[in-house]
């Protein structure tokens, strides 16, 4: 009996089966329900004995499966040499293409800006984004009534029952900033992401929520000439090796010296040949902002700077109207 | 604030070119944004002499003239203005002049024109006799522009016009002027800064400043009742004037920075405030009832009517500025109309005072009436600067309109202000800036703007000027030092220096983004939506199936506009109008997600603001077709459970199984049915099919699914990157069974497999569902379940003990569900 099994596998593994043709002859030869040559096999099993039918049932199931493993060997084949032997697969048809999504235009550009602080050591801190008026201004230097919080159009928010601080929409990241020099002692050097607020007409240059990435370095004898160089390296790493950068004095309540950074941007379309455009404010952290933290301003200098997520990825992506982050058409998603 | 190039010459000699001026003004921290030249270059236009004027044959307002130029022969010109006659002294374009016209359709916007030869009405016209306007001079067209007598015959106008000290070309320099500046809203301020960069002296015009009495003392009489809100109050009398139009030269100032002239009075309070920062009041002396001026406040309620001529309520706690009888000004913002300078005005009273900030600041705000002196006031004027200023204004009214200034001033001066004296470190100034600085340096431009500075040797003391009310701390002045010195000659050190600090990782940002990335594989977009909505709307979606818990929604206080009036409680709400942006724009197939804030009231011992809960939010949206359409296969829409294996990865990726997930049929105002996950008992999120009501109020096509979990809830369960640690695994094959079994269509299949996880005991490791079948092959009310089972154990199963389990399995689902297996 095995030799008819040993004989049965030899041929099902030399069979040649190298065209449609064979593959159907080699099939129906086999496991053809007429006159197949397992199906003749196993009708045998009546006649053997009863104790030797499970090993002979088994010995056809293993010739089955070869067959099977041939036959599937031998359509792979025949597909993979389609243009040899006549064309059953179009090798040129599309692919079956899955959809791809895609990160905001604001989340890469944040992201990036992030990578390129925090190769500079910064670490990464968030905040909430509503915060009372201790955090968001008066910490930060803003004196009660004075025309710099005229700088800031704040949505305050309708007070609920609890006698607090009137509670505000931040209008910048610098309350991070604050809480972590409360809760940590320098050297400190972070920097903070996330989305402010403005009480302000939506137009295509402003929008009443943005996002910023401030930046914070608390250390012994941090100076204006440190500032300078982390942003200008930062604009290198941003706008390419030679870019060209401006720094200039300002104001803002939460530094002194205040200061603001453009780059030059050029336009062939203009007289100048370009402009400068400014990117981000900064200063030296005000000694009352240190002293409000509890972080002795003698002893300690620090340089802050802040930046709009929107306005560099408007830059850098040359898109004009700021309003367009926020309709989130898919037609403007997916080109990012 | 506008400053003229040419005006600013007046102050400081400083020989630089506008565009460098104007980059020397940004680099000394007064911002320049922009440049705008005004006027024409006068190239080509020179005097003319009109010799004959006679009327146009073709047209009744055009006249021929003859005007000589002295050139080769008279030149033959028409001309439109009424004015013109002969043995004027008249500008005249010659052939091929450039003009900066007004336009034709704006007058505002000039358009560039050449002068050529031509024939108007068939009459020959070789050149063109200019009105001011044309000449950009002023705004004037009245007529042509006609010259004293002295104009010399065919002399370039150019040198006419600086012959009487008239420009004719400026450029106007817009600059930002930051709150902590006040000293620099004039131009002499400006000024300032320029000499103290360019290292010349600051030109002040020469004033005869009176001695505090005189007999302005019996004409008016000053009480400040208000002492604290009225530091000074300067008065001055000017007799005899005559109210007029003012000269060319003082028209031309105050158009070059946007001013519109009005008279001689006027306009010289005007420009004495842009000249030095103080602003000015000019009082009818005789509308003052009584000869009195009292500063007081009045209460809120009373109306007043401003030079404007508008009635205002005045809001409670006004400063005003009354006579012996009635409020005659809104002190610091505006004069009122029945004291005003007008035609008939002969003597003027005028006012010079101090104004505390905040109090014109809070009035100037409840009136919304911002004005140039309120501007100024409220951001502190020189508190030592009303007197040299009230007779700098006395002596140009005296000049233009003919009068006598009355000796003295009457100077009421309640609270004078004394400007500190600072102490300043040298070693200070050089840790800050980061440079070293020469003390001789330090000394010099502090010097020159205005401060009195002694050497101490390593240290300075400053005697802060009364204009820079601003400066008050070490740290102030260190940055005057550092501005004028200049940011750009800082320089760069060329190695970094970072602390030593321990590098970390926040866990939950690496989480945020491995979510972000793994979503983005499966086909998500981004969005970045609006965290402020209507407030029907908040409150529409601020239920508990996507919330999680209880709270009012968070309003905000005037909104500009009532889309922001409310903060968002989910993220849905913006998500559907996202959705339905996109479908009406032909997009049918989202995919979308957003990470974000959301926001209730309510009390969270987690709050960092009392009374105010937010968390990060993280949702996920589904409609439309499932994949592109593709010749392989036919196209399916996208389904609830599409998107509960898009979250049940997530999970499974993030957290395990820890997520529980309880289904709810019931629909709620936002959603049709939904999964609600938990852990816990921990509400962490909802998957959901958005509800009929929200689909028909966003017009959505599509059905939509969603998916929001409360990413802060879900955050302790995360399992964080850095605790994964590798476990053994079982190398040993795998044993598959199918087992299809019959049970009531109403049944719960996710009841079934939690039965059959704990049947099957140990060895049973997975079960997943490959068919599901309702209809002909099976009885009716029944449906059939088809599952697949997987076992395995660190060993080589036997097929009794697989058998066994299924067996255990079969048995435990008949009894509790009533299932049978299916032949």
């Amino acid at each position: 009996m095995l030799d008819i099994f040993d004989q049965l596998r030899k041929e099902i593994e030399e069979a040649v089966i190298d065209t449609k043709e064979a593959v159907e002859d080699f099939r129906v030869s086999y496991l053809g329900r007429k006159n197949g040559r397992l199906k003749a096999l196993s009708e045998k099993m009546r006649d053997i004995d009863v104790a030797d039918r499970p090993v002979f049932g088994k010995n056809i199931n293993a010739l089955k499966d070869l067959v099977n493993n041939r036959l599937d060997q031998a359509q792979q084949l025949l597909r993979s040499s389609g243009s040899k032997k006549g064309k059953t697969i179009d090798l040129t048809l599309p692919g079956r293409k899955p959809d791809l999504g895609s990160l905001h235009p604001l989340t890469q550009t944040a992201e990036e800006i992030q990578g390129i602080f925090t190769a500079y050591g910064f670490t990464i801190a968030e905040g909430p984004e509503i915060e009372d008026d201790w955090h968001n201004f008066t910490s930060l230097n803003f004196p009660e009534d004075h025309p710099a919080r005229d700088m800031q159009d704040t949505f305050f928010l309708r007070e609920k029952s609890v006698d607090i601080d009137a509670a505000v929409l931040r209008t910048h990241t610098s309350p991070v900033q604050i809480r972590v020099m409360k809760s940590s002692q320098p050297p400190i050097r972070v920097i903070a992401p996330g989305r402010v607020y403005r009480n302000e007409t939506i137009t295509f240059k402003s929008y009443c929520v943005f996002h910023q990435v401030e930046g914070l370095y608390v250390d012994e004898g941090v100076s204006l000439a440190d500032l300078k160089q982390i942003l200008h390296m930062f604009a290198r790493a941003m706008f390419g090796e030679d870019v060209k950068t401006r720094f200039r004095p300002s104001f803002f309540p939460f530094t002194e010296p205040s200061a603001e950074f453009d780059v030059w941007m050029p336009n062939k379309d203009l007289p100048a040949g370009g402009r400068w455009l400014e990117i981000l404010g900064c200063g030296m952290v005000d000694p009352n902002v240190l002293e409000a933290v509890g972080i002795d301003s003698e002893r300690y200098t620090g340089y802050a700077f802040g930046m709009g997520v929107e306005r560099i990825a408007m830059l850098r992506y040359g898109i004009k109207d700021l309003r367009i982050f926020y309709e989130n058409d898919v037609r403007f998603l997916e080109q990012f | 604030m506008n400053l003229s190039y040419n005006w600013l010459k007046d102050y400081v000699d400083h020989q630089l070119q506008p565009e460098e001026l104007s980059d020397l003004l940004t680099m000394s921290g007064l911002e320049v944004e922009g440049v705008e030249v005004i006027g024409n270059s006068m190239e080509g236009v020179v005097v003319g002499h009109v010799l004959s004027v006679s009327r146009h044959p073709n047209a009744d307002r055009l006249s021929c003239c003859v005007v000589d130029v002295a050139g080769e022969e008279p030149l033959p010109i028409v001309c439109g203005a009424p004015n013109v006659a002969a043995g004027q002294r008249v500008p005249v374009a010659t052939v091929g002049t450039r003009l900066m016209l007004p336009g034709r359709e704006n007058p505002d916007e000039k358009v560039e024109v050449k002068i050529k030869k031509s024939k108007i009405r068939g009459e020959e016209s070789r050149g063109m006799i200019c009105a001011e306007d044309e000449l950009g001079l002023s705004d004037n067209h009245d007529g042509i522009m006609v010259l004293d007598g002295e104009a010399k015959i065919g002399q370039a106008f150019s040198s006419y016009l600086e012959e009487r000290s008239l420009s004719f070309q400026d450029h106007v320099i817009d600059v930002s002027i930051t709150p902590n500046r006040p000293d620099a809203i004039s131009h002499i301020g400006a000024s300032r800064d320029v000499a103290a960069i360019v290292n010349t002296p600051l030109l002040y015009p020469e004033v005869d400043v009176p001695n505090s009495g005189g007999d302005a003392q019996s004409l008016i009489d000053v009480e400040i009742e208000a002492p604290e809100a009225c530091r000074r109050y300067a008065a001055m009398v000017v007799q005899g004037i005559t109210v007029k139009e003012s000269p060319a030269w003082l028209k031309q100032r105050l158009t070059a920075i946007g001013l519109r002239p009005r008279n001689n009075m006027v306009d010289i309070t005007n420009y004495v405030m842009y000249e030095c920062g103080q602003p000015l009041h000019a009082f009818d002396y005789d509308q003052i009832a009584g000869k009195k001026i009292i500063v007081r406040f009045n209460k809120g309620g009373e109306k007043f009517t401003t030079l404007d001529s508008k009635e205002r309520e005045l809001p409670d706690n006004t400063l005003m500025i009354c006579d012996g009888d009635r409020p005659v000004a809104l002190a610091g913002i505006m004069g009122g109309e029945n004291s005003e300078v007008t035609d008939q005005t002969v003597n003027v009273l005028i006012e010079s005072a101090y104004f505390d900030p905040s109090t014109i600041r809070k009035t100037a705000k409840a009136l919304s009436l911002q004005t140039d002196a309120s501007y100024r006031f409220e951001r502190g004027v020189d508190s030592n600067g009303q007197v040299w200023a009230a007779a700098r204004a006395a002596a140009l009214m005296a000049e233009l309109g003919g009068g006598t200034i009355v000796s003295g001033v009457q100077d009421e001066h309640p609270s004078p202000i004394t400007p500190p004296v600072v102490a300043v470190r040298h070693k200070r100034i050089e840790t800050i800036v980061g440079r070293k600085i020469d003390a001789e340096e330090v000394v010099r431009l502090l010097s020159s703007i205005g401060f009195k500075v002694e050497d101490k040797g390593g240290s300075y003391t400053c005697a802060v000027p009364s204009f820079r009310p601003d400066v008050e701390r070490e740290i102030d002045v260190i940055e005057e030092v550092a501005r004028l010195s200049g940011y750009h000659n800082i320089p760069e050190p060329a190695h970094t220096v970072v602390p030593s600090l321990t590098p970390r990782v926040n866990p939950e940002l690496v989480l945020r983004r491995q979510v972000k990335t793994l979503l983005l594989g499966l086909g998500f977009r981004e969005t970045y939506t609006n965290s402020m909505l209507r407030k029907e709307v908040a409150e529409t979606f601020n239920v508990p199936v996507l919330t999680g818990g209880e709270g009012d929604v968070v309003e905000t206080l005037k909104p500009i506009s009532q889309e922001m009036a409310a903060l968002r409680p989910s993220l849905l709400p913006g998500l559907l109008s996202v959705i339905g942006y996109n479908q009406n724009r032909g997009q049918r197939s989202l995919r979308l997600m957003e990470f974000g804030k959301v926001f209730q009231a309510g009390m969270d011992s987690n709050a960092f603001v009392p009374g105010y809960k937010e968390h990060t939010s993280l949702i996920l949206c589904m409609c439309g077709p499932l994949e592109q359409v593709h010749w392989s296969s036919s196209v399916k829409s996208v389904t609830f459970h599409d998107l509960k294996g898009v979250v049940e990865a997530l999970l499974q990726n993030l957290c395990g199984d820890a997520v529980e997930m309880k289904p709810v049929y019931d629909e709620t105002p936002v959603t049709a049915y939904h999964l609600a996950l938990e852990v816990k008992g921990t509400p962490v999120g909802v998957i959901a099919a958005v509800s009929e009501s929200q689909q028909k109020a966003y017009s959505l096509r599509d059905p939509v699914y969603v998916a929001e979990l409360n990413w802060g809830a879900l955050l302790p369960h995360l399992k964080s990157p850095i605790s994964i640690m590798f476990s053994e695994f079982s190398r040993f094959p795998v044993v598959e069974r199918d087992l299809a079994i019959q049970i009531d269509q109403s049944q719960a299949v996710g009841d079934l497999m939690q039965d059959m996880e704990r049947a099957g005991g140990k060895l049973l490791k997975h079960i997943h569902v490959f068919d599901v079948y309702e209809g002909e092959q099976v009885e009716t009310g029944k449906k059939s379940i088809a599952f697949g089972l997987r076992f395995g154990a660190g060993r080589t199963l036997k097929d009794k003990e697989v058998d066994r389990s299924v067996e255990s399995i079969v048995k435990s689902l008949n009894k509790n569900f009533g299932a049978e297996l299916r032949k």
